[in-house]
C-alpha cells in the first residue's frame, strides 16, 4: 500500500530536519549569517561590474540594481541549493532504508526544510528591510509571502522528483548540474528582463523562477502591485510543479527498494 | 501475529543493471537494453507466528534469512503472496546503524526512537530511563562519536528494547557490552521473553537459538526446509550440514585419487 501521508512522516521529518540543522549547519548562527551575507556580497560584485550598464533600467540607482540582483540571487539560491541538497538524500539514506521502514519522502522533505529554514532566516529580514525602505508599506512585506509560497512549492516539487530519479540513475546529479546552469541563465538574476528580446522573453517567462523574481521585485522595489493574473499564474505554476512532484514520487516509491 | 501466505520475493541482480541514465538511453536507442535478470530470494514461504512465540531462523549464508526479516518489517514487499503483520515491529539494528555520530547522545535517542516508529513525544519521555539502563547518564550531551563501540551497542540495545513493540526482530549479535551490562541485558531479554512479545531471531549461533527459541525455521535457497520444535530442527540442520561436509570431503578425496592414478 502506498499512502501519500504516513502517520510517522511528520515526526520523522522533524527529527531529520533537526539533525540536518545541527550537523550540517553546526553553529547555525553562522549558517544563517552566511546565507544573508553571501548574496549581499555577490550582489555588490554584480553591481560593481554591470552596474553602470544596467542601473539605467533601475532609475539610474546602483542601489536599486543591487537590490534587484539580491532578490534574484536569494530566489535562485534557495531553489537550486535546496533541490541540489535534496537530490542525493534518499540514496544517502539507503543504509537505514534497508533496515527500517521509514517514509522515503522524509529525506528530501527534511533536507529542503533545513536548507530553506536557514536560508530564509538569513534572507527574509534583508528582503523585508529592502521592502520597507523602498515602499514604506508593511502590506508589501506581508505580500512577499505569496511569491515565497510559490517558490517553496516549486522547490519541494522538484526536490521530490530529482531525489527519486537519483535512486534509479546515479548520474542524475551531473545531469541536474547542467539543468541548473540553464535555469540560472534563463533567470533574470543580474540582467533586467526588459533587455531580453520580446520573442525570447515569452519563452523565458515560462521559467517559474522568472515569475517569482519579477513579482518579488515589484513588491520590494516599487509601490505598485503585481497584476493579479500573474500572481495567480505564479502560484498556479508552483502548485502544478508540487502536484507533479508528489505524483511522480508516488509512482516511483514502489520501486525504490529494488535499487537501494 | 505474523502471517506469510505463499510469499515469493524476487530481487534484481545488481551487476547486470546499468544505473546510469545516459547508458540506459543509449542502450534503449541502440536496442541493446535487456531487462535485468531477477533472483528468487524467498520462494513459496508460508508461515504463521502467533503472538508471544520465540522463533529462531537458521540456515546457510544467502538463504534468505535477513530478507525474511525485511519482509516482516515492511522494508521489502513480496513479489507475490501476502504478508500480514499485526502489531508494531521493532528491528534491532546492528552496531551504530541509525545513529548520527555528530549528534549528542540525547538527540540520537530521539532520532533512533522516531526512526523505529515511536512518536517523538513518547521517546522524549523515555530518554532518562533509556540512558539509565545504558549507563550513559554522564554522556547526555556528548556526541555519539565520542562513545566507545561497547557504549554504542549498549545505547542501541537500550533503545531498541525500550520501544513498545509487539514484535522484535533480531539479526545476529545479542552479546553487547561488558559483563555487568551483559547480565542486565540478559535480564531484560528474559523479561521480553516472558512478556507477550513475539521475537524473531536470525542467528548462526545455534546455541543461542537453542536456549532462546521454542520453535525454529530452517531456510535454504529461499525455501523452508523445516519448521518445528527447535531441538528437532537444529539437529536436522546440523546433520545436513555434516552430510554436506562429508560429501564434499569424499568428493575432494575422489578427485585427488583420480588425479593421482
Amino acid at each position: 500500500m502506498t499512502r501519500l501521508v504516513d502517520p510517522q512522516l511528520a515526526d520523522t521529518v522533524g527529527v531529520l530536519f533537526q539533525r540536518t540543522l545541527k550537523t550540517r549547519y553546526r553553529g547555525s548562527f553562522l549558517g544563517v549569517l552566511w546565507s544573508a551575507v553571501s548574496p549581499l556580497a555577490m550582489a555588490s560584485v554584480y553591481a560593481a561590474i554591470f552596474g553602470h550598464v544596467f542601473a539605467a533600467h533601475y532609475g539610474n540607482s546602483l542601489v536599486r540594481y543591487a537590490s534587484a540582483v539580491y532578490i534574484g540571487l536569494a530566489v535562485s539560491q534557495l531553489f537550486i541549493a535546496g533541490t541540489a541538497q535534496a537530490l542525493p538524500s534518499i540514496v544517502a539514506g539507503s543504509g537505514l532504508l534497508n533496515k527500517i521502514r521509514i517514509p522515503f519522502e522524509a529525506f528530501p522533505l527534511s533536507t529542503v526544510a533545513a536548507y530553506g529554514f536557514q536560508h530564509l532566516v538569513g534572507t527574509v529580514p534583508v528582503l523585508a528591510a529592502l521592502t520597507l525602505i523602498d515602499t514604506g508599506d508593511p502590506l508589501h512585506v506581508i505580500a512577499l509571502l505569496v511569491p515565497l509560497a510559490a517558490l517553496a512549492m516549486l522547490t519541494v516539487g522538484v526536490a521530490l522528483i530529482v531525489s527519486g530519479a537519483d535512486v534509479f540513475f546515479r548520474d542524475v546529479p551531473y545531469i541536474y548540474d547542467l539543468a541548473t546552469f540553464f535555469i540560472l541563465l534563463t533567470s533574470p538574476i543580474f540582467y533586467p528582463a526588459s533587455i531580453v528580446a520580446p520573442n525570447v522573453l515569452r519563452i523565458l517567462a515560462l521559467n517559474p523562477l522568472f515569475q517569482i523574481m519579477e513579482e518579488l521585485r515589484i513588491l520590494i522595489l516599487t509601490r505598485s502591485w503585481p497584476e493579479l493574473g500573474s500572481t495567480a499564474l505564479t502560484l498556479g505554476e508552483g502548485a502544478l510543479v508540487l502536484a507533479v512532484g508528489v505524483a511522480a514520487f508516488a509512482a516511483m516509491r514502489g520501486h525504490f527498494m529494488e535499487e537501494l | 501475529m505474523i502471517a506469510f501466505d505463499r510469499v515469493r520475493l524476487e530481487r534484481r541482480t545488481r551487476e547486470e543493471h546499468a544505473q546510469d541514465l545516459k547508458a540506459r538511453l543509449f542502450a534503449l536507442v541502440t536496442g541493446r537494453y535487456r531487462t535485468p535478470r531477477r533472483k528468487v530470494v524467498l520462494d513459496d514461504i508460508t508461515l504463521t507466528v502467533k503472538p508471544g512465540e520465540k522463533i529462531g531462523i537458521i540456515g546457510p549464508n544467502g538463504a534468505g534469512k535477513s530478507t525474511l526479516l525485511k519482509a516482516i518489517c515492511g522494508v521489502l514487499q513480496p513479489t507475490s503472496g501476502s504478508v500480514r503483520v499485526d502489531g508494531r515491529v521493532a528491528p534491532m539494528l546492528e552496531l551504530g546503524a541509525g545513529f548520527d555520530p555528530d549528534l549528542t547522545v540525547v538527540d540520537n535517542v530521539v532520532l533512533y526512537g522516531v526512526l523505529l516508529g515511536v512518536p517523538r513525544r513518547a521517546i522524549q519521555q523515555r530518554v532518562d530511563a533509556i540512558l539509565a539502563f545504558a549507563e550513559l547518564e554522564d554522556y547526555r550531551e556528548f556526541p555519539v562519536r565520542a562513545l566507545s563501540s561497547g557504549m554504542m551497542a549498549r545505547l542501541g540495545f537500550a533503545i531498541a528494547t525500550d520501544v513498545p513493540a509487539e514484535i522484535l526482530l533480531i539479526d545476529e549479535a545479542l552479546s553487547v557490552g561488558d559483563e555487568s551490562f551483559r547480565a542486565r541485558s540478559r535480564e531484560r531479554i528474559d523479561s521480553l521473553w516472558n512478556a507477550d512479545r513475539t521475537i524473531v531471531l536470525v542467528s548462526h549461533d545455534l546455541g543461542t537459538v537453542r536456549s532462546i527459541c521454542n520453535r525454529t525455521i530452517w531456510i535454504a535457497h529461499g525455501r523452508i526446509m523445516a519448521d518445528g520444535p527447535t531441538n528437532d530442527v537444529v539437529s536436522d540442520y546440523i546433520r545436513s550440514v555434516d552430510q554436506t561436509a562429508i560429501a564434499l570431503l569424499l568428493r575432494a578425496r575422489e578427485a585427488t585419487a583420480e588425479s593421482g592414478s
